[in-house]
């Protein structure tokens, strides 16, 4: 190996990694205390909710985690910000369409009708996609929550017209989509970062920030390419 | 034989519990009998009455200490000779006006009100109460209705109590949940659906002391159609009623639009819609995925040694 690469590379700074910290568990509390009131009529939800220390407490765990949640994601945006102030913010977590050709690619790989894995640069498809799936999240369950936690407040923003539904709206946009969420992390992130032969148990870059350079080549080999000097695929292999 | 005289003994005292004509007679002696009767007799036609008593259910009931007679203040048939004072004309009137939706026994169901005159005032003025007493509908309660037979009643703190926070909504529900009832008298046909998945329902099923059921923001005993300008719960008293110090002090008009119990409005209904699509298509494709990557990775790793990375 070239002297100049070095063993592994930072992939997630400090700042970054304190801010999936507080995302996740902010995240695992709200979705455990909300399952108790979505699914109200299956117990052992009664038990469930009492174990957080009933109803009324559940709901202010619920409430202050939820904003902890938001003030963490509105944090990002200002760390965003700073890198791009920095000159250090890269663009790789921005779809694509090269991501499409990556899907496609992929699934050409797994059906054995390609070689090689895609090219797939510092941030995979499916990276991008658990990405924005937390600005979708923000948007959609974020401040729906936001408005519901604060209804007698919020309400003097709605119009009139939109009186007839728009706390059903809220409602089902809050109910379904952290469905959606729960599911998703718990299928994809959790396959992806811990259950994936090649992480299990987890992937520690949540914690060392760091992966090792041939991980790097074997699962992003066009970030590879971008930091190590233009190389062809045939070579990396 | 020792048995069989014992059995003479026991069946010759009892006819000393038999009291005489005139005395009150407590509740125990109408029990001897009515403690363990069967089946039902037919009081006129179409309408069965079970004349059995639970004793033992009947002494925890709140009404357990009293005398049967306290209530059952006349007999309208052989064999039994009623008490010996005449009726109050106040109950006769009421039994009479109460009598197309309390068949059984109406002046025992007037009696109520010689202990309970108040909610009795308020039941007269109400939605249910006229519509019994005045409109002669049967489509509208009686103290037993809500409140079960005053044999076995319980205090409404007890979840035994069929007008219990938690038990009412299935008490309201057996009028209110039924179809023809919503298209005559113009309520929404999922009132009961629509509470139960909201998070008042929600909240109440878990367990929050909070949270309402139906007479807390409706009334009970007064209980008026919500297009009555005196409901609590008319457009013009809302925000009053869900403003509660304890509720959502500072209710605003566009607050109290939250909770309706009417079916969903169009644009929620297809938002629900679009909105469950999106998710099944999300797990459709997740799951998809990651299968194929769990083949795919046990492919590699089987036939494709040094390819896989470990």
């Amino acid at each position: 190996m070239d002297k100049n690469i070095p063993q592994e590379i930072e992939r997630f700074d400090l700042s970054a990694r304190i801010q999936h910290i507080i995302m996740f568990t902010t995240f695992l509390i709200l979705s455990f205390t909300g399952w108790g009131l979505k699914y109200a009529y299956v117990e052992p939800s009664s038990t469930w909710i009492n174990i957080w220390g009933g109803p009324r407490m559940a709901g202010i765990i619920h409430r202050v985690a939820g904003i902890t949640m938001l003030l963490d994601f509105i944090y990002h945006q200002f760390y965003l910000l700073n890198l791009a102030r920095k000159r250090d913010l890269r663009l790789t977590i921005i779809p694509m369409p090269k991501d499409v050709v990556d899907l496609v690619h992929n699934f050409m790989y797994y059906l054995g009708l390609r070689k090689e894995r895609p090219y797939f640069g510092k941030f995979s498809y499916l990276q991008k996609f658990d990405y924005w799936a937390v600005y979708w999240g923000m948007f959609i369950i974020g401040t729906s929550g936001f408005f519901l936690a604060f209804p007698v407040t919020v309400s003097a923003l709605f119009p009139t017209f939109t009186l007839g539904w728009i706390w059903d709206v809220l409602f089902i946009m809050h109910s379904d989509e952290a469905l959606l969420a729960i599911v998703f992390i718990l299928i994809i992130h959790f396959y992806m970062e811990h259950l994936r032969s090649d992480v299990f148990p987890m992937n520690w870059l949540w914690l060392t920030g760091k992966m090792s350079v041939e991980k790097l080549k074997h699962h992003h080999p066009a970030e590879y390419d971008y930091l190590f000097g233009p190389k062809s695929k045939k070579e990396n292999k | 034989m020792r048995i069989r005289q014992g059995a003479v003994v026991l069946l010759l005292s009892s006819l000393f519990l038999i009291p005489a004509a005139d005395a009150a007679p407590d509740a125990k002696a109408c029990l001897a009998c009515h403690a363990s009767m069967k089946g039902n007799i037919e009081k006129e036609k179409g309408v069965l009455v079970n004349l059995n008593v639970d004793a033992e259910k009947f002494s925890k009931s709140v009404h357990g200490s009293f005398n049967c007679v306290d209530c059952h203040l006349s007999f309208a048939s052989q064999p039994h000779k009623g008490p010996a004072a005449p009726v109050d004309k106040a109950i006769q009137d009421l039994a009479k006006a109460l009598s197309l939706k309390s068949k059984i026994d109406p002046v025992a169901q007037a009696a109520c009100v010689n202990c309970h005159p108040d909610p009795y005032a308020a039941y007269k003025t109400s939605v249910h109460g006229q519509n019994v007493m005045v409109k002669k509908s049967t489509d509208g309660p009686v103290c037993t209705s809500c409140h079960g037979s005053p044999h076995y009643i319980q205090a409404r703190p007890s979840t035994e109590s069929k007008v219990y926070l938690y038990n009412i909504i299935v008490t309201c529900g057996t009028c209110h949940e039924e179809k023809f009832m919503s298209e005559k008298y113009g309520f929404s046909p999922l009132v009961m659906e629509r509470y139960l998945e909201s998070f008042h329902g929600r909240k109440l099923k878990l367990g929050h002391t909070g949270a309402p059921s139906c007479a807390k923001c409706h009334g009970s005993h007064g209980i008026l159609s919500a297009k009555d300008p005196k409901s609590p719960v008319n457009v013009a008293n809302k925000k009053a009623t869900c403003g509660q110090p304890k509720c959502h002090p500072g209710a605003t008009d566009k607050f109290v639009a939250a909770i309706t119990h009417k079916p969903l409005h169009p644009v929620a209904h297809f938002t629900e819609i679009a909105l469950i699509i999106l998710t099944v298509g999300t797990f459709m494709f997740i799951i998809i995925h990651v299968l194929l990557d769990i083949f795919a990775d046990i492919r590699d790793r089987l036939f494709r040694k040094g390819d896989h990375h470990g």
